[in-house]
Formats: structure tokens, C-alpha cells, sequence
């Protein structure tokens, strides 16, 4: 198959084309087009093509992670939301959970109320009532409803979100009220609760709700818009899209929930990172991709992607009840700016220099040190070798930002000043990696951190020792690696329902246990319909089932995986085990006694891709080839707790062999990125062309007697 | 317990061996101080089972040296924000720290001895570190029953031994070893015992997390290096403080006499309080001189656990407002040192022992309104004008059979902020010291014999001003089976104030509807009252004060107001001066101009707008803070 990945970020759109049959793979990188981002992508396509010798039209795939729904909703400039709901809940949205984002603020804004996703004049209510148990108390009146909607109408709303109370027990008046929206006004884009995601939680339910029918008339627009392109220049099967599941989606899956497409961006570095780290033998990996202004953590045990608890899922400060893969992203990147505060504790980020001014080296007009001239002072990266010597650095300029601004002032030197900077960046994303691995239970020990981004190499060998991983894998391009993310993707939606039964009940209740069935083969007939629409043989169909379980009076979920086949005791014992397990993990503590509550079931369904197939790097020997090594030069590095001068070696990484070996202290670039090998480290190329680094005592005595 | 000993006496500056720590390892540890007092209160809400620590995360959670000085405290609830430290003083008058061992977990909430209030429970572990007691790893969070007179809330108790069982300074744990009678002597005498099991075990476990992470940096590090960073971020928070207050005049900056309702016992007796803020160099004291002697039910403030934590609260949130701040300035002891509380024994906000003092929240947030109130003259900009400063604390409660235990719903209700100078004031939101989030509705109806059938903003408009106050909100909730309803509340009778021109905001009320039809306006302060099947409590939230003068409110910003019934076309012409057209709701530019000079004239320099008697909604209790008198309301 011929395939194409796009991966669109803030400044660079990444592309990567692969011809599986012949083993190609090319890739390309263009500035990207903020306002239409589909400008760049069409035009990235049409290069990548004639860079393949191939027409559009022989393309089998197209795939795509886009930011486009994220920037709707930070930038706020979505649809005109109008909202039907019950009568006594006009403010769910207003009110949200009640709690302030600061506790010590009288100056805060409340981001639900000063930018609200459906303004107040536009939340109407119908008076209707179903109960806890799903019954009607009252029932919907179709006039009250009409009389609504002709108002929203009025209003010249894009979009109506139906939002009514305990419908994820009972649809009937959701779908009544859909109905009437879609006769009385058929061109505003509907989204329904019990359609989106019928899971209990009101608050967390509606604001999803709304959020699709905030992003939805243009994300639709974008993604046909997109897709027809694509169908005019050629491409048969149009574009596929990533979801914030790790999945792809069709364009009419994506139009119908768009906001399952609002964490696309970030996934596909994690999935593009687990990919890389089955190619060189590592299932377990910590993924680090860092960029200009931000870096993205994620984590993978056995290949396998973890979710985000249900009150971390959010977008900006909107709640989002959706599946996400659990990234996080903090202000740590190469733009980074450090500065001494008021109160004379010295900071690094999160405020970044962005694209402009960008950093002091780079003469646009930048004088705050950020880490890039940090690294730059360290002797790092240098000029001649800097985007493949396209771009000039200004190593006195980068040099003289860290010295006035934070040596001078914390009396250091400079290089002991440019060292603290790269340090405090450095724990930072120590932290953050922390957060996510060894505080939820994982033993570091077990796993390679892949670095990714144009900074992740410079960063990851630092900081694998602070976090205790096995080595640092950079995979072969490490700039590109969230592009490559999207070929190595399978085709994935995930079903839910809130089912609300204790698995005791489960056990001794022959009804209950039928619900539970019919509950999730509806769910597996919904997905296997999708794939019908996708045109996926059932076949390459995968269907796994999940719980959202926790202990009899909790009051938050853990996502855990439930057998397939018939509900039995067998099959609730499973479920217990696994959610023993995953709270242990989590807490440290399991309540073996206590009984397990099944709040919501989900179905993942898959249907397989064919995948990525690595590529072979030719075989070399232990010492790289001498054309590789491009110049030796001094640089710094810690020694003792201090910057000393070390004779280093710049080597080009395309110029590397599968089997050299490169004691530190060295520096490998490329095109899109820096790895640093600091002394009493080694990298190895594996056949594969990943770089393999990895602390070394013997190396380390090497480099401090060899100087 | 009578000979208790003297206290609110700070330790001072820390006495151990301090060394020097470079820049960036301070950074680095600042850094690991904060996550490992985020990660212990994540711990605790999400594993947790009482919806009052789990959702509202009515808890704290921090690392405390040996003397008690925080070194860092989770982001949750501010009322627990600062108490921890009373709470370590308080345990250290029973327990020997020279006896501590490794494996001890002690407990504690004892109101004379530190606790911000019996229900609060807090569980500590020591850090011992090569032989030496460097701290404690502690945390506090409210559990839904103490076994007092009545189920969840006793605002109406004849002292401190009718509120709660009082655990004073008790080893659960010696030596990792569990002390079975007093565990079966605490979950015995709770009327939720697997609730309370649940939230203590969650507790536990989170001490064990926090000690274990900090034994971490103590392996890295070492103990003199990590103390040492420690005391650097105090004094790093203090001196920022410090030159924010130093900004301030120096002077005595007096608040408006504020009433709260009643002691919840003797009914229209209003309680005084009194607030002078003093500012001299780059030191603050908050001297409640004046305010009301105690009273004889559970409504006085621990003056430690509670009251100085109100006080740090004010001033720190008033002057290093987080959302002005460029970098975050850590909580910890720093802050607690440039502020000073002076409040006379046996006055409600320093009881004489065995007051009860269960229900000090509202008390508390009042302090802070006065404060902001006070200040207001000094640093206009950076104040709200009156803010709802209060809470509905209700506890809603039945007996289980089946179970032999209570069922027990414990709810905060939000209130509202006032205007602020740029911003109208925030909605339907915890105030000041509250922030705790709601339960969802599907949850609540799913797992209570209760049905909340309205849960949106009140109806009445927000108080006019330059920048409008924020508006409360209204819930009714709907007993399916006989229970017991108590809650601690206030502000039924004294409006939040307006400033600068501001119109006054409005009061709460609270409503028992019966199932049989009718309703009566009930006190905000109730203990055990009896509901049948059917019948129903609504709650109705204030509405915060105006920040100043509605004439010149943006008249576009008040078509927007009508527009989201945020105000009315009728207070439009009134309060702002604008004309709106009913129909088109288009703004008569001209005839509001002309308006608004008019009314300019008639109200002189000195008016205060009282919205209280421009809503159809008649608040029976209310009375204007201005004439003394109740308001009738509009006809």
C-alpha cells in the first residue's frame, strides 16, 4: 500500500510517505497554514507525491492528526451553540462543578461563564423529567418543544446541543427532541446527548455535548472540505482522521462527533513512539516529544495505551467526557525563557519566545536567554551543523542573554548559569514523566523513554538517568515521529453506556446479567455497523470490552479490560481482579472484601491497518564510517556538579551504520534534530537505525581520566 | 481535659542547622515540595468515599517540619489551607516526639487543641530520618459522621463533647501495628462506619504516600539540603508577601459592622462582627475586637485551626492573587508570618473551652468579606465588592434498616462574588474560603432516596453596578423518604454590600416545601429537622455586591445583561439608566443619556442602591445593612 501521514502542528506540518510493497519511505516538512491548514497539507501531498514518482490517485491512504478542533476551542471562536434541556437546569453549563480553577484569586474569571460554549440566552428549556430509574415522571410536550427550537432558530444559532437529564437511562424524549430540531430546522448541525456519549454525570455530559456542537459545523466543514480535495486531486479514499482514542475515523464518523477529534494532535507522537519502540524490541515506553514552546509525556506498557481519568479529560478549561490517551503536556521547550523573579528564585518557562522572537542566537530581535541558548552557550549546537547549516546562530548573542540576565545576577559563570537552565528544564520534564510513570505504579526500570521532536534527543539521555529508564531509544526521525504515528494506527471507535450495577448483583441476578449482555452486543452492533460504513472486512475486526468500575460508594472510576464471551462469574471475577489490580496500582491500596460497582461499559472496536513495516539501515562496523564524524570541537558538560570543557564529536546521523558504536561525549544531528551523548554515555545504531543511549560506568571513568 | 494549655503560639523561625542551596536545587525541591502535596490530596478525593471529600475535596494535605511549619500544602479546600500546623502543635501536647517511631499514625481533632473543627479528622505520620523527627506528612478532611447528637451537621450543640467524639492526639497505628480497641471504639460510635473506614483508610494511605515520596529527596538530597530548601521557600513566600504589604499605607482600615442571623438556637438575636484591618511596615494584623462574645451552641471558631487560616487566606488572596501573579508563590509558613489575629478570649471567635464549635465556616468567610471590604479603600483595584461569604451547609440523612447504618448526603451550596474593578463578579460559585466541587445530580438521584428537581441561577437580577455582582443560585431537593435535614448557613438577614456606587446585593433564603403543599421560610441555621416523604428544601443563594457606579455601566453591557436575564428591562431604566427598548431590546442612546444625567442629579455622590427592594421576591429576614430595618420588596 502507498500511504501518506500528516501530522499538523503550530509551525511545521510534518508528512511522511510509505510504499510498504517497495520499502519507501520519504518525508517532508512544511511551514504550516494556520488559517487554512488544509493549504499546506494539500501542497505537502502534491510534493511528497512528485517526490515518489507517483500520482495522487495511486494512493491507497491518507491519514491525518489535526489540531484543527483544539485551536476552535482555545481560541473560542466555535459555533453559536443553543441548548435544549430540562426544565430547573438552564445553568449546568454556568455552574459547572462549582469550583474556582484558583483558590487564592478574587481576580479570576470563571472560563465557563466568561466564555461560555452555549451563551445563557440561547440555553432554553423543555419541561420534561425522567427519573433515576429511567421512568418518565413528565413527559415531553411536542409544542413546548417546537416553540423552542423556532426560538434557537430565530437566534440564528449554527448549532443545538439536546442535553436532557438521565437520558443516558432513557433516550425517548432526546430523540423526540432531535426529531423536532431536524424538521423545524434542518440545517443547524445537531448534537445529542444520548447520541454522543450516554454516560451519567451531567455536567461532564452536557459540556461535551456542547463542545461537539461548538466545534461542529467547522470541523465538518474542514474535513469535507479536505476530503473532497483530496477525492479532486486523486485519492480514491479520501482522508482518515485521528482521534483523541489513538484511533482513526472516517470523515463521516468524524463529522457526526467531532469532538472525539479534539486531542488529535498530541496522540499521535505517543502511538508514533510505542511503534518505534516495538521496532527496536521495547514494548514499554515512556514517549517524549519536545517542541518550541511544549513538551508531550506519554506512556505505553506492553504496546498498549492508557486512557485519562474521567477528571483530567479536558480541553483548555472545557470538560470533555471523552477517551483520551493520557498525555500531558507542560510549558517546557526549547523557547523556553529563564529569568530571575521578584523574589529571586530563578525560573525557566513556562513563558516561551516562541517562533518570534524566538531565541537570542537566532538575531530576530530575541534578548531573553531561552533553553536553546542555553544549549547553544554549552557548545551543543553549532552553526555549521544547525538545520543542515541553513540557519546562522549567534553563539555570542545566546551567550551574552545568559550571562546578563541570569549569571551575572546569581554570580555564576556563564556556562554554570546556561548548565542551570538545561538542568531546571530538565527536571521539569523529570517531574512531569514521574507523574505519569513511577506515582501511577509503573517501575521506570522496565522502560525505554523515546525521545521525539526536534527536542527530545537533546533532553532524553539527562534525563533518563534522573528517571531511572532502561536507556533512551531515538528512533530514526525523531522530528517526524507523531506522522509516522498515524501509518502505525488501526481504525478505532470506542462505544459506551452507563450500565450503574454492583458485580454482586451481576452474579446472583439472571436479569441483571441479561441487561449487561444485551447492553454490550448493542454496543458491538453499533460498531460493527461503522465498519460496515467504513468498508472494513469484518475480518480485520477486533472488538474488546471495557469497564469503568469502582468500589460500592466511590465516587470515581477506573478503567479497566473485561473478557469477551458470556457473563458469568467467571467473567465478573475477571473484572473484579483487573479492577483490584488497576486500584492498587493507583492507590497503593486494594479492598479485596468491599464490593465492585460497574458504572459505565464500553466496546472498543478495531479494525486492523496494515500497519508499518521498518525499514533496514545498512550494516557497518563498531566505528562509525569516518565521513559520519563531521568536526570535533570543545563543549560543556557537568562534572562533579560543574560545567567542564570536553573535547566532544558531532556526527551526521544519516551517515551512521547499524552496529556503530559512539562513546560520549558526542553529538549526533540531523536534519530535524540534536541527540546528545554526554560523557560516560554510549550510542549504539541498531538495525533499524535507532539510536540506542545508554549510561555506562566504564565509559564514564574513560571520559574524566581522558581529559 | 480542663487544664488545657496556651496556644496560637507560633514556633517562630526555625532553629535547625540551615545550609547553603544552589539556585537550581532549590528550584528543583520547590518544585518536588509542591507535586508530592498535589499527589497526596489526588490521592485521597479520588480513592475516597464520602462525596464531601471525593467531590467537594473538602480536605488538606501537605509536609510539616517538626515544629509544625508547613513546607507545602495540596491546592484544595482553603479552609484547610494553614490549619495542619495548629493541628501538629495541638497532637504534640499528648504525643512525645521523642516516642515517635516509624510506622506511628496518630490522629486527631480535638478544637482546643489546634483542629479547624471536630468533623475535620487529621491523620499524620511522622518522618524520622536517621534518628531524627524531621516532620510530618499529614492530611485533614471532613468525614460525614463524628457521632455527635445528630447525623452529619450540629450546629446546635450544648458543647464540644455533643458535636463529636474527640480524638485527641490517639496512635491508630504504633509501629505500623493497628490498635484494634480504639479502632473499633472510633468506627463504632460513627453512624456511617464504611463511609468513615473508607475516607480514613484513603487518608492513611496518602500520609504513607506523601512521607515515602519526601523520604525520596531525603535519600538524594539529604536531610540538612532538603530542610534547608524547606526554610528557603518560606522565606521566599514571606518576602513576597512582605513587599506587597509594605506597598500598603500604614494605617487602620475599619469594615462595616457585619451580622450574621442567629447562634442557631436563640432565633433573631444577629451576631456582630467587627473587623479592623492594621497595616504597619510590611506586617498585617486582623483585630476582631468588638465582635460578638460567644454563644452557647456549636457557632463559635476554633481560633487557630479556623480562624487564623481565614486571616492568612484574606490577606494572601488579596495581595498575591494568583491569577496576577507570574509565577506561583508556594503556601507554606512564609505567609503565615506576616500576619498577625487579635481576638479576645470568649468572644465567638476565641471560645472559652467546652464551647461547641462546630459551625465556623460562615463566621470565617465573613472575616474575609470584611477584609476585602476593609482594604477596599486602599487597593480598589485588586477587591471585589461584598461577595456571598457564606455557606449552605446541609446534611440531608435517614436510617438504613438493611444496613444498620445511616444513609448521609452531605452538600456545600455555592454562593456568588461581587463586582470587580473591569470584571462583573463571578456566578454561582464556592466563595472566598469554599471551594469544593458539586455532586452531579445523576449520581446524587441514583444513590439517595432524593431527587433534585431545580439546580439553576436564582431568578432575581444581578446587583447593578459599573461591573455587576454575581448571581446565586437556587436548588430544591426532594426527600423520597422520611430523613433529617440540618444545616449550617447564614446571611438570611445582611445583604453583601456594594462598593463605590455598587448596588447592595441579596440575601439567601431557604424554603421547607411540605408534602402536602405550603412551605415556610426556615432559619439558615437548622439541626435535625424532620422531613416526610415529599417534602422539600430549596435553597436560594445571594446574589454578590455591585463594584461601582451603574451609570456608567457600558450600555451595551447591560443590553447583553437583559439578553442573558441577567437583569431586567424595567432595572435597566432604573438602576442603570439605560433605555431599552422591551420589544427589540435595542439601547435608546439618547434618552439614555439624558436619563442618566437626571438620575445622576437625584442620587447625589453619597447613594446605595439596595436591591433588596427592587425584586418581587420578598426576603422576609433581610435587613438593610443601611437603615437597620427589614425591606419590603417591590409589588
Amino acid at each position: 500500500m502507498k500511504r501518506i501521514g500528516v501530522d499538523v502542528g503550530g509551525t511545521f506540518t510534518d508528512l511522511i510517505y510509505v510504499d510498504d510493497q517497495k520499502g519507501t519511505v520519504l518525508v517532508h516538512k512544511t511551514p504550516s497554514s494556520p488559517a487554512d491548514p488544509s493549504i499546506a497539507t494539500v501542497e505537502g501531498i502534491t510534493t511528497l507525491c512528485e517526490m515518489a514518482k507517483i500520482k495522487p490517485s495511486d494512493l491507497d491512504q491518507v491519514f491525518h492528526g489535526t489540531t484543527v478542533a483544539t485551536n476552535i476551542v482555545i481560541e473560542h471562536n466555535g459555533a453559536n451553540v443553543g441548548l435544549i434541556t430540562t426544565e430547573g437546569y438552564r445553568d449546568v453549563l454556568h455552574i459547572a462543578r462549582h469550583k474556582k480553577p484558583m483558590n487564592f484569586s478574587l481576580w479570576q474569571n470563571l472560563p465557563w461563564q466568561a466564555y461560555p460554549i452555549a451563551r445563557r440566552r440561547n440555553r432554553l428549556t423543555v419541561n420534561e423529567r425522567i427519573l433515576a430509574d429511567g421512568s418518565v415522571q413528565v413527559p415531553l410536550n411536542d409544542r413546548e418543544v417546537r416553540a423552542q427550537v423556532r426560538k434557537l432558530k430565530k437566534a440564528q444559532v449554527d448549532a443545538v446541543a439536546v442535553c436532557l437529564l438521565f437520558s443516558f437511562l432513557n433516550d425517548e424524549h432526546e430523540k423526540r427532541v432531535a426529531a423536532i430540531v431536524r424538521e423545524e430546522f434542518p440545517d443547524a448541525f445537531i448534537s445529542v446527548s444520548s447520541e454522543v456519549i450516554p454516560q451519567y454525570r451531567e455536567y461532564e455530559r452536557f459540556s461535551t455535548v456542547a463542545l461537539n456542537a461548538f466545534v461542529g459545523p467547522k470541523v465538518s466543514h474542514y474535513v469535507q472540505r479536505f476530503d473532497a480535495e483530496l477525492r479532486k486531486m486523486g485519492v480514491k479514499t479520501g482522508v482518515q482522521l485521528m482521534t483523541s482514542a489513538a484511533g482513526v475515523a472516517t470523515p463521516q464518523a468524524a463529522v457526526t462527533r467531532p469532538v472525539n477529534l479534539l486531542m488529535s494532535g498530541p496522540i499521535a507522537g505517543v502511538v508514533g513512539g510505542i511503534w518505534a519502540g516495538r521496532v527496536a524490541g521495547e514494548p514499554n515506553v515512556i514517549t517524549l516529544d519536545v517542541g518550541g514552546t511544549s513538551a508531550d509525556i506519554g506512556l505505553a506498557q506492553d504496546g498498549k495505551l492508557r486512557m485519562k481519568h474521567l477528571l483530567d479529560t479536558k480541553v483548555g478549561p472545557y470538560q470533555a467526557m471523552i477517551p483520551m490517551v493520557d498525555v500531558d503536556t507542560i510549558g517546557a521547550g526549547g523557547g523556553s525563557i529563564a529569568y530571575i523573579d521578584s523574589g529571586g528564585i530563578f525560573r525557566v518557562g513556562p513563558r516561551s519566545a516562541g517562533a518570534m522572537p524566538g531565541p537570542a542566537a537566532y538575531d530576530q530581535g530575541g534578548t531573553e536567554p531561552t533553553a536553546t541558548d542555553a544549549i547553544i552557550a554549552l557548545g551543543w549546537l553549532r552553526s555549521e551543523l544547525f538545520l543542515g547549516g541553513k540557519k546562522d546562530l549567534r553563539v555570542d548573542l545566546a551567550r551574552k542573554a545568559v550571562e546578563t540576565k541570569i549569571a551575572k545576577p546569581l554570580k555564576l559563570t556563564t556556562e554554570e548559569a546556561a548548565l542551570g537552565i538545561f538542568k531546571v528544564l530538565v527536571h521539569s520534564m523529570v517531574d512531569a514523566i514521574e507523574q505519569s510513570s513511577v506515582r501511577k505504579g509503573f517501575d521506570p526500570r522496565e522502560f525505554a523513554l523515546v525521545a521525539e521532536g526536534g527536542g527530545g534527543p537533546l533532553f532524553a539521555s539527562h534525563i533518563a538517568p534522573e528517571v531511572g529508564v532502561k536507556h533512551v531509544l531515538v528512533p530514526n526521525y525523531p522530528g517526524i515521529t507523531a506522522a509516522l504515528g498515524l501509518l502505525t494506527t488501526d481504525l478505532v471507535y470506542e462505544y459506551t453506556k452507563t450500565a450503574y450495577v454492583m458485580a454482586s448483583d451481576v452474579v446472583s441476578n439472571a436479569k441483571t446479567r441479561s441487561t449487561l449482555e444485551k447492553q454490550f452486543a448493542a454496543l458491538e452492533k453499533e460498531a460493527m455497523k461503522q465498519f460496515v460504513t467504513d468498508k472494513i472486512d469484518k475480518k480485520r475486526v477486533r472488538l474488546e470490552r471495557i469497564v469503568d468500575a469502582r468500589y460500592e460508594g466511590q465516587g470515581y472510576e477506573l478503567r479497566v479490560d473485561a473478557k469477551a464471551g458470556a457473563i458469568d462469574e467467571k467473567w465478573v471475577k475477571a473484572v473484579k481482579n483487573e479492577f483490584h489490580e488497576a486500584h492498587e496500582r493507583e492507590f497503593s491500596r486494594r479492598f479485596e472484601e468491599v464490593d465492585v460497582q460497574i458504572a459505565n461499559i464500553r466496546v472498543r472496536a478495531i479494525g486492523a491497518m496494515p500497519g508499518l513495516k521498518p525499514t533496514l539501515v545498512k550494516k557497518g562496523t563498531k566505528t562509525p564510517p569516518k565521513t559520519a564524524l563531521k568536526l570535533t570541537a570543545d563543549a560543556w558538560f557537568e562534572k562533579a556538579g560543574k560545567p567542564a570543557k570536553f573535547k566532544t564529536k558531532f556526527y551526521e546521523r544519516t551517515e551512521l551504520l547499524a552496529g556503530n558504536h559512539i562513546a560520549g561525549p558526542a553529538i549526533i544531528t540531523q536534519f530535524d534534530s540534536t541527540s546528545v551523548v554526554p560523557p560516560g554515555y554510549t550510542a549504539d545504531v541498531d538495525r533499524h537505525g535507532n539510536l540506542i543511549i545508554k549510561y555506562s560506568a566504564a565509559v564514564a571513568k574513560a571520559a574524566e581520566s581522558g581529559h | 481535659m480542663a487544664d488545657l494549655p496556651e496556644v496560637g503560639i507560633n514556633p517562630g523561625k526555625p532553629t535547625r542547622k540551615r545550609v547553603g542551596v544552589d539556585p537550581i536545587t532549590l528550584r528543583v525541591l520547590g518544585g518536588a515540595f509542591d507535586a508530592i502535596a498535589q499527589e497526596m490530596a489526588g490521592v485521597l478525593f479520588r480513592m475516597s468515599y464520602s462525596s464531601i471529600i471525593r467531590e467537594s475535596e473538602d480536605l488538606g494535605a501537605g509536609l510539616f517540619d517538626a515544629e509544625g511549619r508547613e513546607l507545602c500544602e495540596s491546592e484544595s479546600t482553603p479552609m484547610h489551607i494553614g490549619s495542619l500546623p495548629w493541628y501538629i502543635r495541638g497532637f504534640l501536647h499528648r504525643v512525645d516526639k521523642n516516642e515517635l517511631k516509624e510506622g506511628d499514625i496518630i490522629i486527631h481533632n480535638h478544637p482546643y487543641l489546634g483542629a479547624s473543627h471536630t468533623p475535620d479528622i487529621a491523620v499524620a505520620v511522622p518522618i524520622l530520618w536517621k534518628g531524627e523527627l524531621l516532620g510530618f506528612a499529614a492530611v485533614t478532611a471532613h468525614v460525614a459522621d463524628v457521632g455527635g447528637s445528630y447525623p452529619g451537621i450540629n450546629a446546635d450543640a450544648f458543647d464540644m463533647y455533643a458535636e463529636s467524639k474527640i480524638y485527641n492526639g490517639l496512635k491508630w497505628y504504633e509501629g505500623g501495628v493497628l490498635n484494634e480497641d480504639l479502632d473499633r471504639m472510633v468506627f463504632d460510635n460513627v453512624r456511617t462506619e464504611t463511609m468513615n473506614r473508607g475516607d480514613m483508610e484513603a487518608m492513611k494511605a496518602a500520609c504513607i504516600l506523601g512521607r515515602d515520596r519526601f523520604y525520596r529527596l531525603l535519600e538524594k538530597y539529604g536531610s540538612d539540603t532538603c530542610m534547608s530548601a524547606a526554610y528557603d521557600w518560606m522565606d521566599y513566600s514571606e518576602k513576597r508577601l512582605r513587599a506587597e504589604i509594605k506597598k500598603l499605607p500604614d494605617g487602620e482600615y475599619i469594615a462595616p459592622t457585619a451580622w450574621l442571623d442567629d447562634d442557631g438556637r436563640n432565633r433573631d438575636v444577629r451576631l456582630r462582627v467587627e473587623t479592623k484591618i492594621i497595616v504597619k511596615g510590611d506586617h498585617v494584623t486582623v483585630d476582631l475586637t468588638g465582635s460578638n462574645a460567644e454563644v452557647p451552641t456549636g457557632y463559635n471558631v476554633p481560633f487557630e485551626g479556623s480562624l487564623l487560616v481565614a486571616a492568612y487566606f484574606a490577606i494572601r488572596t488579596i495581595l498575591l492573587d494568583q491569577d496576577r501573579l507570574d509565577e506561583p508563590v508556594p503556601q507554606n509558613d512564609g505567609i503565615f508570618r506576616c500576619v498577625d489575629v487579635i481576638a479576645p478570649k470568649g468572644s465567638i471567635f476565641n471560645p472559652n473551652f467546652p464551647r461547641a464549635c462546630f459551625s465556623r465556616f460562615n463566621q470565617c468567610q465573613r472575616v474575609v468579606d470584611n477584609t476585602i471590604v476593609a482594604l477596599s479603600k486602599v487597593v480598589p483595584d485588586l477587591v471585589t465588592a461584598g461577595n456571598s461569604a457564606a455557606i449552605h451547609f446541609c446534611s440531608y440523612a435517614g436510617f438504613i434498616p438493611e444496613k444498620g447504618e445511616y444513609w448521609l448526603y452531605l452538600e456545600v451550596n455555592e454562593g456568588s462574588y461581587g463586582g470587580r474593578k473591569g470584571r462583573d463578579g463571578m456566578d454561582s460559585v464556592d466563595c472566598l474560603m469554599a471551594n469544593t466541587r458539586n455532586n452531579p445530580i445523576e449520581e446524587l438521584d441514583m444513590r439517595f432516596p432524593m431527587r433534585t428537581e431545580r439546580y439553576e441561577l436564582r431568578d432575581e437580577p444581578a446587583a447593578p453596578g459599573q461591573w455587576r455582582g454575581g448571581v446565586g443560585i437556587v436548588r430544591t431537593n426532594r426527600f423520597l423518604e422520611p430523613g433529617a435535614y440540618s444545616c449550617e448557613g447564614d446571611r438570611h438577614t445582611d445583604p453583601p454590600r456594594g462598593i463605590f456606587g455598587g448596588y447592595d446585593g441579596l440575601p439567601a433564603m431557604v424554603r421547607h416545601h411540605k408534602a402536602g403543599g405550603g412551605y415556610e421560610e426556615i432559619p439558615a441555621k437548622v439541626t435535625g429537622l424532620m422531613c416526610e416523604a415529599g417534602d422539600a428544601i430549596q435553597l436560594i443563594e445571594p446574589n454578590g455586591g455591585g463594584y461601582g457606579n451603574p451609570l456608567k455601566r457600558d450600555p451595551k453591557l447591560v443590553r447583553e445583561d437583559i439578553l442573558d436575564d441577567f437583569t431586567t428591562v424595567e432595572l435597566a431604566r432604573e438602576a442603570y439608566g439605560v433605555v431599552v427598548d422591551p420589544k427589540t431590546f435595542e439601547v435608546d442612546l439618547v434618552k439614555t443619556k439624558k436619563l442618566r444625567a437626571q438620575l445622576q442629579k437625584k442620587r447625589g455622590r453619597n447613594f446605595q442602591g439596595e436591591l433588596l427592594s427592587l425584586v418581587k421576591l420578598p426576603h422576609r429576614m433581610a435587613v438593610s445593612p443601611h437603615t437597620g430595618k427589614k425591606v419590603a420588596a417591590r409589588r
